[in-house]
């Protein structure tokens, strides 16, 4: 006993003797940074809603969790599990190059748990944050979103993105490249403009077409599909026919202090309207955001366009708008949103690709340390769409959402 | 002139204490002469010994960026870090000299921190994964950071025997393994130090639109 006592005891004391100089050593001593790191992050939602099924199970429900067709109709229905699992590998390579890949499940979306590339880029920065240019190339969505700015362009303010923002995050994917200029002048004003091209949008437009407007925080990815209405038929959100690029662009004006700043945005994807399921899609959004008072965001956007295709006649307007007011004090955020959206039917066809509907949407999030966030959120929508009769088939839905990040 | 004797008397006096006030100089470069900026020359002492009066600085949270990127402070010292950005940032330390974390927030909000142990702090944000800055929380008031030329001033040492020793963030040596002795008498000392260094890449960063709100 008193043997095994003095061994412990020696065992310590070596282990105290050798801790010392490595401890004295590690005093200071700052490990390089690593070249490549790894950021993930994991969101499981409890969520009801309804009655009518979703538009991710094909569905003319507008939020991402509806309601279950069962055989005496369409009723409410509650749900659990991964809504979204996102691995981000970044790495600083030669010629101070950032690359960054991005990987989503999205079970529910995607119908399936395979992950979506959803990022792969390299960008070069020169100059600093005041002023300087850069250069990004891959596969990138466009930079138009000004909610989508969270951990794995995540929304920052909600749980769920405006359906603006919802509708720029899941279809417009794009393989290109583009190039931004930013500068801040003497007398405190900050100007950026972004110009870039790339392929792969041939389709978009299709959804709000032929489904409408949603609801969601869903992440397009190049190898990824969406559901559309009805049939259980999916349509490809990355999608190349006529080889001719989309062309966008981003201007920004704000002041230095960045109490204030309005985005202009545009793309036309110069779809080829000849070529069987080119979709030529084109619009253009403003947005405007503002700081009145400390703890305050104000963000409003606005978005209109049209989608036209040969056959069939499904050629569409359409427009979305949403304004949102956030108040956070620490780890706290109260958020509302109101959201108002139109398509219309510019052809006539058989099916109407017509709707109208607004939704307010009221969101809090706790963060709890740097890994956990437990938000909630309620959505209240209104809408009718033509091809789907006269029912609203989202009065509401609720979210609780319990997100770890790594 | 006899009213003002006494003002005379005192300026001569101030005047004599800084011109005994001994300084040292010197220069950082790398084994290949290459000037080493961000550099921090300072004076060896125990912890023990520490200085710990109660002092405040500040690392700013600008356009994304960390400003400065490396503060040294003594022990002691409280660190408060405004973000002067209209985006949030997470402010944290995984650093055994200290570990802490400021949660999501904008402007003022942050409390100070106090780093009452010696050693490295890296600083980083949880948001935006290319932000990282130092905080080398020293055991004496007297350091001194090099330029983009290598330079280093110590100002304001009292005589004395004393061992300085450099460090920097890619430094392969320790601080202790560039010791110094020095003698201040009065008068300006020379010093100079050659520092292995690691090769390094940091982070690019991302700023412009995407990252904008």
């Amino acid at each position: 006993m008193a043997s095994a006592l003095l061994r412990t005891c020696w065992c310590v004391f070596l282990s105290l003797l050798g801790a010392l100089p490595l401890q004295a050593r590690a005093q200071f001593a700052a490990e390089p940074p690593s070249t490549i790191w790894l950021r993930a992050l994991l969101d499981v939602r409890l969520a009801g809603g309804g009655p009518a099924p979703s538009w991710t199970e094909h569905g003319p429900g507008k939020l991402r969790y509806g309601g279950s067709d069962a055989s005496g109709g369409f009723q409410s229905s509650e749900h659990f599990g991964l809504s979204r699992a996102a691995l981000q590998v970044g790495a600083a390579l030669p010629w101070d190059i950032r690359g960054q890949v991005q990987l989503d499940v999205q079970p529910d979306v995607a119908d399936a748990y395979h992950p979506w590339l959803t990022e792969a880029i390299l960008r070069k920065e020169w100059g600093e944050g005041a002023g300087g240019w850069g250069v990004q190339a891959g596969i990138m969505h466009v930079p138009f979103s000004l909610e989508n700015v969270g951990p794995a362009w995540s929304p920052e303010y909600s749980i769920s993105s405006s359906l603006l923002n919802s509708w720029i995050w899941e279809d417009i994917l794009l393989s290109g490249a583009e190039g931004e200029w930013w500068h801040t002048t003497q007398s405190g004003l900050r100007l950026g403009a972004l110009i870039g091209g790339g392929y792969g949008t041939d389709q978009i437009g299709r959804l709000l077409a032929l489904r409408g407007w949603v609801m969601g925080d869903t992440i397009g990815g190049i190898n990824g599909s969406l559901a559309l209405p009805g049939s259980g038929a999916r349509t490809d959100i990355f999608n190349e026919r006529d080889h001719r690029p989309a062309l966008y662009s981003w201007l920004s004006v704000g002041d230095e202090a960045e109490v204030a700043a309005v985005r202009l945005g545009a793309i036309d994807n110069q779809g080829d309207e000849g070529r069987p399921g080119v979709w030529h899609t084109r619009f253009a959004t403003v947005g405007l955001v503002v700081h009145p008072v400390p703890r305050v965001d104000l963000i409003a956007q606005y978005l209109n366009g049209v989608a036209r295709v040969h056959a069939p006649p499904n050629d569409s307007s359409f427009s979305a708008s949403y304004a949102l007011l956030s108040y956070h004090i620490r780890q706290h955020r109260l958020s509302v949103r109101y959201d108002s959206f139109r398509v219309h039917d510019l052809d006539g066809g058989p099916i109407s690709t017509s709707e109208q509907g607004h939704a307010v949407t009221t969101a809090y999030l706790l963060q709890l340390g740097l890994r956990h966030r437990i938000a909630l959120e309620h959505t209240w929508m209104t809408s009718h769409r033509v091809a789907t009769g006269p029912i609203n088939p989202t009065p509401d839905g609720w979210q609780v959402s319990y997100r770890f990040r790594y | 002139m006899v009213r003002r004797l006494p003002l005379l008397l005192a300026a001569l006096c101030v005047a004599a204490t800084h011109a005994g006030t001994p300084t040292v100089s010197g220069t950082v470069v790398t084994m290949d002469g290459a000037a080493v900026a961000d550099a921090v020359v300072f004076v060896q002492v125990s912890a023990a010994a520490a200085d710990t009066a109660r002092r405040e600085q500040i690392v700013d949270q600008i356009n994304k960026t960390f400003v400065p990127g490396l503060l040294p402070i003594v022990v002691g010292t409280s660190v408060r870090f405004p973000n002067h950005d209209q985006i949030h940032h997470h402010v944290y330390s995984f650093s055994p000299a200290k570990t802490f974390e400021l949660p999501l927030y904008k402007g003022e909000d942050a409390p100070a921190v106090l780093f009452d142990k010696v050693g490295v702090v890296k600083i980083g944000c949880n948001i935006h994964d290319w932000m990282s800055g130092i905080i080398l929380v020293l055991p004496t008031p007297h350091f001194a950071v090099t330029d983009s030329a290598g330079h280093f001033v110590l100002e304001d040492m009292p005589g004395g025997s004393y061992t300085l020793v450099a460090w920097h963030a890619l430094s392969k040596l320790r601080p202790e393994d560039t010791a110094q002795s020095v003698q201040l008498d009065g008068q300006v000392r020379d010093v100079n130090f050659r520092l292995p260094l690691a090769p390094a890449r940091p982070r690019p960063a991302m700023h412009g639109s995407r990252v904008e709100p």
